[in-house]
């Protein structure tokens, strides 16, 4: 048994499972927020995965774009962690069902 | 030593106001300021640099003159300018009365400006002036001459205002920049139009001639008349901002707020000579359009005989030579609209001299009297400032054109050259059959020379003969200004006998023509009536004739206009009695009407642009916000109503987006779209 | 084979790692495991032919992001909530959701044909920065892309400072100063 492309699609799609349910099924902010990561991460892994597939030229594309996933992760992150520390200034709690100003 | 490079010429000054700067920066905290004498030394000594870098290039340039381009600035499909020098027989005339001028004065700033508080500050804003004129005389493409016009555009505004804390002189620098800025508007669009016309390289002195020429070769300069008249309108509208021709010469006046040696050196010697440098090196762009020739000679006409007389209604020793500067560079658009461009070349260089030996000379007499500038309480000062009496007076006399001195030579050879070569007839209007345009200019000009020796006489008188009208106390302190201003001074008016005689045109002395020929003498040979077609042209020339005048009869009717203006002068104020001066020096009454006569005109454009304003924010701003909050209360409005839909926890409504993405999914699917 | 065995034991760290997440109680523990899970990645990226991803995921994902979260975790008392239950009534409801919807795709994925290209390219540093400073846009136009992620890592740090910075002299601040 080889190596086949079809394990490295399953394993990404298992690792974003569990990232969507650490970010829904949590309570705490910070769960919500590595969740997030976590499925990103998975993302990344299916674009190289998928990168292996392709012939010469448009392989690169699969080891250039999770580039540019991570950065923008990094920034999501960045903004993210800055809004839960504005957040928490006012209701001193990280528990994500406190933060329920919509009206419905 | 054609090994100097070219880019050291700029890079003295450039120096100088970098180390200038920061030891003003530094020396700013301190309450005595920087040093005086280390800063002076500085200051001095790196334009003289210049100066020796052009001198040694100006003996052994060839007669092609020396081409450097340092590097690449723009390289766009649109347009494609390098950063370059170019070293030819039009910029080495320039660069030396620029740098050599400028170090004269900068020495004579060492006097005039000790013990001001700024003194550093000072001379890091004429080194910056220095570095910028260099640039825009030195440069071989128009971008980078408009670098340089930009350059001495805010170093006059920083000098007019350089004693910031009087409100007066900050509104005259402002006032200084912003009509300048509307010419350079005109100079902006005036390159975009060319290089619509010409392709991208076309900014380039070189390439553009190259292109004129085969235009020329071509044939059909008609097909591109109307674009071509434009652009050159453009060039001449930046023109008139910069050297101070109507419309936009009421900047010049107020600029003699600033000190004394700013107005020598900049609104009299080198700024204001800008324009008359672009034209002369657009030179055979211009004359492709001898429809704009003939529209910057009426101009030209027009600001030498208004400012002459603007010149007669003023009472402050500075501002009759403003008008006097103003009517002096008519006379060299004049010129260069009658095709002579190397004639008003010439009349630059000497005017350089003797202007700048008049205001050197006036701002000692204004140091003398301890800040005085109203003539009417000056007079008699030749007993007690002998020397700058000399001065002044060798430079009046080069300026109404006296026999022997420079301004006989430049000035009487640009009205010769107006009346032998300005081919324009005007026909078929209601006064003649056939008007000889180049006849009205010479009698407009040779009156203009009358009223300039009338004013600049009055100015003598007032100043140096008679009894002193001004304070006993103020008449105790009356001294001789120190060496360190009075070398300048002499110097210059060394030049302002002497410089005239390097165009002698009656006793044979050709070497400054000879010298600008290679660069000018194409333009200068196109003869309108011959090159082009009478159709497309809005005037009509008559051929060139080669009428032969005798050239004494025009040496005598500018000797006898000199020497009339010169006599109403005596008579009128050599002993009238001169009021006790109790109000401002501002001319009041008609006289006020007439100097002030183009400010009343901005302030119309003013106006106009006020009401636009005022339209713009009532009626079209208002409009706009009501289209804003429309949309915000949209947007409000279903918000509101979208808020229906939200439970209050998040995770559940993530959990529901969740449903709605499988729900989205199984659809695809059972339609048979994935797999 | 080798390929295969190393993949099947960096796949289970990174599998269990991203469990232990889910599981943890004190976010920190739960940031540690999220480390451990970027590292195994960044093992598979190598493993896949992308050495230079995978030193990228580290340095920054594992390195930087992740420094960033616990330094977050450590300043705001992260498990201040830790008496809350971990899974409650909607949790119950997201588990089968997120497996119906892991089950469809791969019921997709499963049904499409893949194969290992064995033309591809090896994602060195060399090639990667061929890609990305393609300036001559001969290839796919990265360039562009590349400095507009600058200027946004530039807004969102700019945007991050104006966002968490105290106000001085206002309640929260004056609250929280004499909490503490």
């Amino acid at each position: 048994m080889e190596l086949q492309p079809i394990f490295i699609q399953i394993l990404s799609l298992a690792i974003f499972a569990v990232g969507i349910v650490v970010a829904i099924s949590r309570r705490n902010i910070f769960f919500v927020l590595m969740g997030i990561e976590l499925a990103l991460n998975a993302v990344n892994l299916s674009f190289v995965g998928f990168a292996k597939t392709l012939p010469a030229e448009l392989s690169v594309a699969g080891q250039i774009v999770p580039l540019f996933t991570i950065a923008i992760a990094a920034a999501e992150a960045c903004v993210g962690f800055a809004m839960v520390i504005l957040i928490f200034r006012n209701r001193e709690s990280v528990d994500a069902d406190t933060y329920s100003n919509m009206r419905g | 030593m054609t090994n100097i490079p070219l880019w050291l010429i700029p890079l003295f000054p450039l120096l100088g106001t970098i180390i200038l700067g920061a030891i003003a920066v530094t020396s700013s905290g301190n309450k005595k300021g920087a040093p005086e004498n280390l800063v002076g030394a500085i200051a001095v000594i790196l334009p003289a640099f210049s100066f020796a870098c052009v001198a040694a290039l100006a003996y052994t340039m060839p007669v092609s003159g020396l081409h450097e381009t340092i590097c690449n600035w723009i390289d766009i499909p649109l347009l494609k300018v390098d950063i370059g020098f170019q070293f030819d027989a039009l910029s080495r005339i320039m660069l030396l009365f620029v740098t050599g001028i400028g170090t004269l004065i900068t020495l004579y700033s060492i006097g005039y400006m000790h013990g001001d508080r700024g003194f550093a500050r000072f001379f890091a804003y004429i080194n910056l002036f220095l570095f910028s004129m260099i640039v825009l005389v030195l440069s071989d493409n128009l971008l980078l001459t408009f670098l340089g016009w930009e350059g001495v555009g805010l170093c006059s505004y920083l000098l007019i205002g350089f004693w910031n804390k009087d409100l007066a002189n900050c509104k005259a620098a402002n006032k200084a920049f912003i009509v300048n800025r509307v010419g350079d508007i005109g100079f902006l669009l005036g390159m975009l139009s060319l290089v619509t016309l010409g392709g991208a390289g076309v900014l380039n002195y070189d390439m553009l001639n190259h292109f004129i020429n085969m235009l020329l070769a071509g044939g059909h300069v008609e097909l591109i008349m109307p674009m071509l008249f434009i652009t050159c309108m453009l060039f001449f509208v930046g023109c008139t901002g910069k050297s101070a021709q109507i419309p936009l010469l009421t900047w010049l006046p107020d600029a003699m707020a600033g000190p004394t040696p700013v107005s020598a050196l900049i609104h009299a010697a080198t700024m204001v000579t800008s324009g008359v440098y672009l034209v002369a090196r657009l030179s055979n762009l211009f004359v492709l359009c001898p429809d704009v020739l003939n529209i910057i000679l009426v101009i030209g006409a027009l600001t030498a005989f208004w400012a002459a007389f603007a010149g007669l209604y003023q009472n402050d020793i500075k501002k009759v030579l403003a008008y006097s500067t103003i009517s002096q560079l008519g006379y060299m658009f004049m010129a260069a609209g009658a095709s002579a461009f190397d004639a008003s070349i010439f009349h630059v260089f000497t005017h350089a001299f003797f202007k700048a030996s008049l205001f050197l000379g006036a701002g000692a007499v204004i140091h003398a009297l301890g800040g005085e500038q109203d003539m009417r309480k000056m007079g008699g000062l030749i007993k007690k400032t002998p020397v700058t009496a000399c001065v002044m007076i060798f430079a009046f006399l080069a300026i109404v054109g006296f026999p022997g001195f420079a301004g006989f030579w430049s000035k009487d050879l640009i009205l010769e050259r107006i009346f032998t070569d300005c081919t324009w007839v005007i026909t078929g209007s209601w006064l003649a059959p056939v008007v000889p345009m180049n006849k009205i200019f010479y009698i407009v000009g040779l009156f203009t020379a009358v009223v300039t020796a009338v004013y600049m006489g009055r100015l003598i008188i007032m100043t140096f003969f008679g009894s002193y009208r001004g304070s006993k106390e103020s008449e105790a302190h009356i001294h001789e200004a120190p060496a360190v201003m009075l070398i300048p001074m002499i110097v210059l008016s060394f030049g302002s006998i002497f410089s005239g005689y390097l165009w002698a045109d009656s006793i044979g002395i050709h070497f400054f023509a000879d010298s600008l020929a290679p660069v000018l003498a194409a333009a200068q040979s196109v003869d309108p009536a011959r090159a082009f077609n009478s159709s497309i042209l809005l005037s009509e020339f008559i051929p060139r004739a080669v009428e032969h005048v005798n050239p004494v009869i025009f040496a005598a009717l500018g000797t006898l206009a000199a020497l009339f203006g010169m006599f109403i002068a005596w008579k009128g104020w050599m002993h009238a009695h001169i009021p006790e001066a109790k109000d401002s020096s501002a001319p009041k009454g008609y006289a006020a009407g007439w100097t002030f006569m183009w400010d009343y005109v901005h302030a119309f454009f003013v106006k106009g642009v006020y009401v636009a304003a005022w339209i713009c924010e009532k009626i079209v701003d208002a409009c706009l916000q009501a289209f804003q909050w429309m949309l915000g209360a949209i947007a409000t409005i279903v918000g509101d109503g979208a808020t229906v839909f939200q439970v209050r926890k998040v995770r559940l409504q993530l959990g529901l987006s969740l449903l709605g993405i499988i729900a989205l999914i199984l659809v695809v699917l059972l339609t048979g779209g994935l797999v | 084979m080798l390929s295969l065995i190393y993949f099947i034991v960096l796949g289970l760290i990174a599998l269990g790692a991203a469990v232990c997440v889910l599981l943890s109680r004190h976010p920190l523990y739960g940031a540690l495991s999220l480390v451990v899970s970027m590292v195994s990645l960044a093992g598979i990226y190598g493993l896949l032919g992308s050495p230079f991803l995978g030193v990228v995921q580290i340095m920054v994902y594992a390195g930087a992001i992740m420094m960033l979260v616990t330094f977050v975790i450590m300043v705001l008392n992260g498990a201040r909530d830790s008496k809350t239950p971990m899974f409650d009534k909607v949790s119950l409801f997201i588990f089968p959701a997120v497996i119906v919807l892991a089950g469809l795709i791969g019921f997709a994925l499963v049904r499409a044909p893949l194969a290992f290209d064995a033309t591809t390219l090896r994602g060195s540093v060399a090639l990667t920065s061929q890609t990305l400073f393609d300036v001559a846009q001969t290839g796919p136009g990265y360039f562009i892309l590349f400095e507009i992620l600058g200027l946004l890592l530039l807004s969102a740090m700019v945007a991050a400072v104006l966002m968490a910075k105290k106000r001085l002299g206002s309640v929260e601040s004056e609250n929280t100063e004499g909490n503490h």
